[in-house]
């Protein structure tokens, strides 16, 4: 089995659900984004390229490309990148040891280094929030006797807040790999994991699930049956630097540009 | 390969929870046992596999008006994730959702999420969050003694209830109806405040609107979209326009602006600003002049063969002419209809019948072009044409050189595509808020009509003339709720708040205005025109009383007195649907109410008895509020109509249940009684009785010549083209055509729904945290804005700044900026540059939100410059 991943461009809108859907499922803190939507030829997204009347505005998501020959997989000294059973890359958190070799190594830009405990960057942007319980709260508190009920409420909301995204850790193989857990440890490297929390349970990639445009398809690449593998034997497909030799497992469907 | 962004909380955001966690006993605990504890052990973060999630599947319902079904993951009481249910039984359905929907969890818990009801400190100044947390009692004691006080003091009607969206909450929005009902309170209707109603739709097909659902688009063959940006308005809907491409189908957007709908066309053509009626009445006259048109469609349905009196431009009622017997008038024609006059292939006059389309009828015998002298009851002879005729008169300015100049258009283009549109069928041809939300709005839309109606594409699958701009329609009979013994509120049209009443009004106005609002999920103080004005109405006091009921802390909490929290749809039962699609569906509770919030139905149940002892057996006294509401729900399934009937609650709490329709085939197809079975226009548009927009058509067919009084003062009995700005902005003041030169464009952001989410941690990172201002690269070099820098937009009215974005897709001549921040985020307010005009073809009847003065958003100049530097 080989999981691979077929985008449909002339499908993207780029509505960035794709990156909403994984931010909230993997419960990524402030700052940290697995899966992005470009707009080509600009930094602002949903902005026109071009001229007058000859305009463009095509999309491309990013999210890690699962290469066969992965330089991720290649530079890590201590296996915690590694390919699962079904070729996925994922990283074992117990043995990532922060040394960023692999950042350096993806030619996508698609890892992420947790400089600080992601549960503080949560609580901060959860807020603000803390603040709102501010002194007034305190007064009221005194004015209602003592009850704490009020103070309750906002610290169960700034709680919750944090905690937000699929809470359970994912083991992966005999090895039991710590390959996903709602908070990541500082001081290690995270991405995409094809959603390990549910495609090692037999569910989609939230992405794939959650596309309003229907623009994503996931499955066994060694299926010649399988939806990935009829789209790759029936249309012509791309992958990113194909030049590096990766070996991408996401593939996409160009644009096709229709305009008159 | 952009660098993956770094971690972007603000200084500010860092220093605020650092003093909270050292200054606050209470919340010090919670946060020191999220940040303190690098264990994974720890409780707080302890992953249990132990611990099953619960699924509950609720349905996302904000003023998309999308109705996604989403399932909830819930541990501990918690919401964790959320996902689309994808359980249409129409698989092309699924998935439904957004981004906004699938991170709604970051407003359930979001730093603005209303916890405890609250009142204003006495004495401080609206628009501070200046509050005290109150029990419930307290809050509502207090609002029920305000209320009173006003209503004794200046009438119940001057006391006024918004609410937005009535159908995405037919329970707990519908429980403020019965009690504005029950006190005597006025209502304002949230279609035509928000300015979504079309009024080409009442003025042309006699409806509110009525559109295709979007898995109809594939069935179109010829998609026309003007000032429409549906993949960013529509994210769920949008596939189906690929796939109609996919099928087969041509897509053309006509919009000044490029935009990602613009993108994926076929087609884009940078029309004028305010050019579409020129554009859709130069395509028309093709069609007209090359015979393109389906001459027995406009017979049959349409007014156009009827004759116009040429002394009173009116059309000629068969009651007037003389020997009227001869033309075989119907008998018992209802007062809001009229029997029109037209003349046969061979010169005989007949009586239209305007209750039954199909009635002995040939169409080949009826002309459609032509004139006569036709001999009044009072003996006099006048002369007579035809609207046809008189139609295919008026578009002689519609050449294609007139057209090419109007429009910016190519006139060879016009006509090209005029031929299309005539010969591919079917015709799907989509208008926008874009397009209408403008003085001359009504013109277009009547204009474009022309297009489908001309060339016989209404009542077929997948033709058709569709908005999908807002908070529309109620789709089933709500009156068993909603009103109280058939009688409902007041309604008072929004836009006589801000511009004041007028001499052509129909609508009534208290007489000492209105004092006080009761305000249920909106948040007029950001997002309505002239809110600086009304923020001064809160702050000088005529507005005496705010009452604001939602579940966050919006600009519009900040200008009210007592503040009543409110829940999600993860938090609640609730009955919603959807103009989109055809599924009647639940908001299901998927938590407990988050702190002491309470669902919106219990609110107005403790208001209510508060009020008035007798007004408690309106609302199930006698049930908890999840009781009451599911015997709502089945009331409202027992007396919606037919529509509903025979669907039950317990078939909605397992999933969404398809509502019923009169068409032929799985989908709902828009007038298709009319078309097939000849019923007279215009269908039923709740909760409206059919008599109260009959009389918008009063012919029963479709309407293209209007021969009330204002529409002949005006020249607007047929559809024509008025330029933008002329009669509003140059009218209020000339020097505007001078210093104002840039069309004012407030569009939707994919980040929002209008201004909720405006505080969604997630989606704001996408946006930088930043309000921008997209211009044409050339407009902001010759003002010397450059990317990225601060711009000031301003108009005399108002001024706002922003971060410039140059889009090469933004017209020269335009900016737009992107609606929805709330007044902390942004130096000002965007919709304070934005004036009321109210147009006097809006005033000729009114039924609330369905003829009523529109805001017209975009009628709006403004000009731009570096923030710093002086005019």
């Amino acid at each position: 089995m080989k999981n691979g991943m077929v985008i449909d461009l002339d499908r993207c809108i780029g509505c960035q659900t794709c990156a909403v859907v994984c931010k909230m499922h993997n419960s990524l803190a402030p700052g940290v984004w697995w899966n992005r939507v470009f707009t080509q030829g600009t930094d602002e997204h949903q902005t026109a390229v071009g001229e007058n009347d000859n305009l463009q505005m095509e999309f491309l998501p990013v999210s890690c490309q699962m290469c066969s020959d992965a330089a991720c997989e290649k530079v890590c000294p201590t296996q915690a990148s590694y390919y699962d059973q079904n070729g996925t890359v994922l990283v074992d958190y117990e043995k990532c040891i922060g040394c960023r070799y692999c950042m350096a190594a993806c030619p996508y830009g698609v890892r992420q280094f947790n400089w600080r405990d992601p549960r503080e960057t949560k609580a901060e942007a959860a807020h603000e929030t803390a603040v709102a319980l501010d002194a007034g709260l305190a007064t009221n508190e005194a004015e209602l006797g003592g009850v704490d009920r009020w103070s309750f409420a906002r610290t169960q909301v700034v709680e919750a807040a944090c905690l937000l995204g699929y809470p359970n850790p994912q083991f992966e193989g005999a090895a039991h790999h710590l390959v996903y857990t709602q908070n990541r440890p500082r001081g290690v490297v995270e991405k995409c994991t094809f959603c390990a929390q549910y495609t090692q349970n037999g569910e989609l990639p939230a992405c794939v699930r959650a596309c309003p445009a229907k623009a994503r398809s996931f499955g066994d690449l060694s299926d010649p049956t399988s939806e990935v593998s009829r789209m790759l034997a029936s249309c012509s497909t791309v992958r990113l630097r194909e030049d590096y030799g990766t070996e991408p497992k996401v593939y996409y469907l160009p644009p096709s540009n229709r305009k008159a | 390969m952009p660098e993956p962004t770094v971690d972007k909380i603000s200084r500010r955001g860092f220093v605020k929870s650092c003093v909270a966690l050292g200054g606050t006993a209470v919340l010090s605990g919670t946060i020191a046992s999220i940040i303190g504890a690098r264990d994974t052990d720890n409780p707080a973060f302890a992953a249990n596999p132990d611990k099953p999630l619960r699924h509950v599947r609720s349905t996302c319902s904000p003023n998309c008006t999308g109705g996604c079904g989403m399932v909830a993951a819930v541990q501990d009481g918690k919401i964790k994730t959320i996902i689309q249910a994808a359980d249409y039984p129409e698989v092309e359905l699924n998935p439904r959702g957004c981004l906004k929907g699938l991170s709604m969890s970051n407003l359930v818990y979001g730093p603005n999420r209303m916890i405890v009801p609250q009142l204003r400190v006495d004495g401080s100044k609206p628009g501070t969050d200046n509050f005290t947390d109150v029990t419930w009692e307290e809050a509502l004691d207090t609002a029920a003694v305000r209320l009173q006080e006003i209503a004794d003091k200046y009438g119940p009607e001057s006391i006024a209830c918004i609410v937005q969206v009535a159908a995405t909450g037919h329970v707990h929005k519908g429980a403020l109806s019965r009690l504005a009902a029950l006190a005597g309170w006025s209502m304002h209707g949230g279609y035509d405040m928000n300015g979504d109603l079309p009024m080409s739709a009442p003025m042309t097909f006699g409806v509110q609107s009525e559109e295709n659902e979007s898995y109809c688009w594939p069935d179109a063959r010829y998609i026309m979209v003007f000032g429409s940006n549906l993949a960013a308005t529509r994210i769920p809907d949008a596939h189906f326009l690929h796939e109609a491409q996919q099928a087969g189908a041509k897509m053309l957007v006509f919009d000044p602006n490029y935009s990602v709908t613009a993108s994926k066309a076929d087609e884009w053509h940078s029309i004028n600003v305010g050019s579409d009626a020129a554009v859709a009445l130069g395509m028309a006259r093709v069609i007209i002049d090359e015979g393109l048109y389906d001459s027995n469609f406009v017979k049959i349905y349409s007014d156009l063969p009827f004759l116009i009196r040429r002394d009173t431009n009116q059309k000629l009622l068969a009651q007037d002419v003389a020997a009227s017997a001869g033309l075989d008038v119907p008998a018992d024609i209802p007062c809001y209809r009229r029997s029109h006059v037209f003349v046969t292939t061979d010169g005989r006059l007949r009586a239209s019948n305007p209750q039954e389309l199909l009635a002995d009828v040939v169409p080949e015998h009826i002309a459609l072009e032509g004139s006569a002298s036709v001999q009044l009851g009072d003996g006099r002879i006048v002369e007579a044409t035809t609207a046809f005729s008189l139609l295919r008169t008026q578009l002689e300015d519609y050449g294609l050189e007139q057209t090419e100049q109007l429009t910016g258009m190519p006139g060879a283009d016009i006509a090209r595509i005029a031929r299309q549109a005539a010969t591919t069928s079917p015709l799907h041809l989509i208008y926008g808020a874009s397009n209408y939300q403008w003085y001359h709005g009504d013109l277009k839309g009547r204009a474009l009509a022309l297009l489908p109606v001309l060339t016989g594409n209404i009542g077929n699958l997948g033709g058709g003339f569709s908005t999908y701009a807002g908070q529309y329609r109620m789709r089933f009979k709500p009156a068993a709720w909603w009103k109280v013994d058939g009688k409902g509120p007041a309604f008072v049209p929004f836009e006589y708040v801000v511009h004041g009443p007028t001499e052509t009004m129909t609508a009534r106005f208290p007489k000492n205005g209105i004092r006080a609002w009761i305000i249920f999920c909106c948040n007029p103080f950001d997002q309505h025109n002239l809110n600086n004005q009304l923020r001064e109405q809160k702050q000088n006091g005529h507005l005496e009383l705010v009452i604001n009921l939602d579940f966050q802390k919006t600009t519009s909490s900040l200008y009210s007195d007592i503040l009543l929290p409110g829940v999600t749809w993860y938090e609640k039962t609730e009955l919603v649907t959807s103009p989109v699609h055809q599924y009647l569906q639940l908001m299901q509770p998927a938590i407990e109410p988050v702190g002491q919030c309470r669902p919106e139905l219990w609110i107005f149940r403790e208001l209510a008895r508060r009020l008035d002892t007798d007004f408690d057996q309106y609302f199930f006294p006698e049930l908890g509020v999840e009781e009451a509401t599911s015997e709502v729900i089945r009331l409202l399934l027992a007396q919606g109509g037919d529509e509903v009937e025979g669907i039950t609650l317990e078939q909605l709490r397992k999933g969404p249940v398809k509502m019923h329709h009169g068409s032929y085939g799985t989908k709902r197809i828009p007038f298709y009684e009319q078309i097939h079975d000849g019923q007279p226009f215009p269908p039923v548009s709740y909760p409206e009785p059919l008599e109260n927009t009959a009389q918008f058509v009063k012919s029963g067919r479709i309407e293209f010549y209007k021969d009330e009084p204002t529409f002949i003062e005006l020249g607007e009995a047929l559809p024509v083209h008025k330029a933008p700005y002329e009669e509003t902005e140059y009218a209020l003041d000339p020097t505007y055509r001078e210093r104002f030169r840039f069309s004012y464009i407030t569009r939707n952001s994919i980040h929002r729904v209008h201004s909720t989410h405006a505080d969604n941690q997630v989606l704001l990172e996408l946006k930088d945290h930043r309000p921008k201002l997209l211009v044409n690269p050339h407009d902001a070099a010759a003002k010397g804005v450059q990317a990225d820098s601060k711009v000031e937009i301003y108009n005399d009215r108002g001024s706002i700044t922003a971060f410039a974005v140059l889009d090469p897709g933004v017209k020269s001549g335009v900016v737009i900026f992107e609606e929805g921040w709330w007044q902390d985020q942004l130096n000002g307010s965007y919709n304070a540059l934005i004036y009321p005009h109210i147009k006097p073809t809006h005033e000729v009847y009114f039924v609330p939100q369905m003829w009523s003065p529109n805001t017209n958003w975009n009628e709006c100049l403004c000009d731009f410059r570096p923030v710093g530097v002086e005019p």
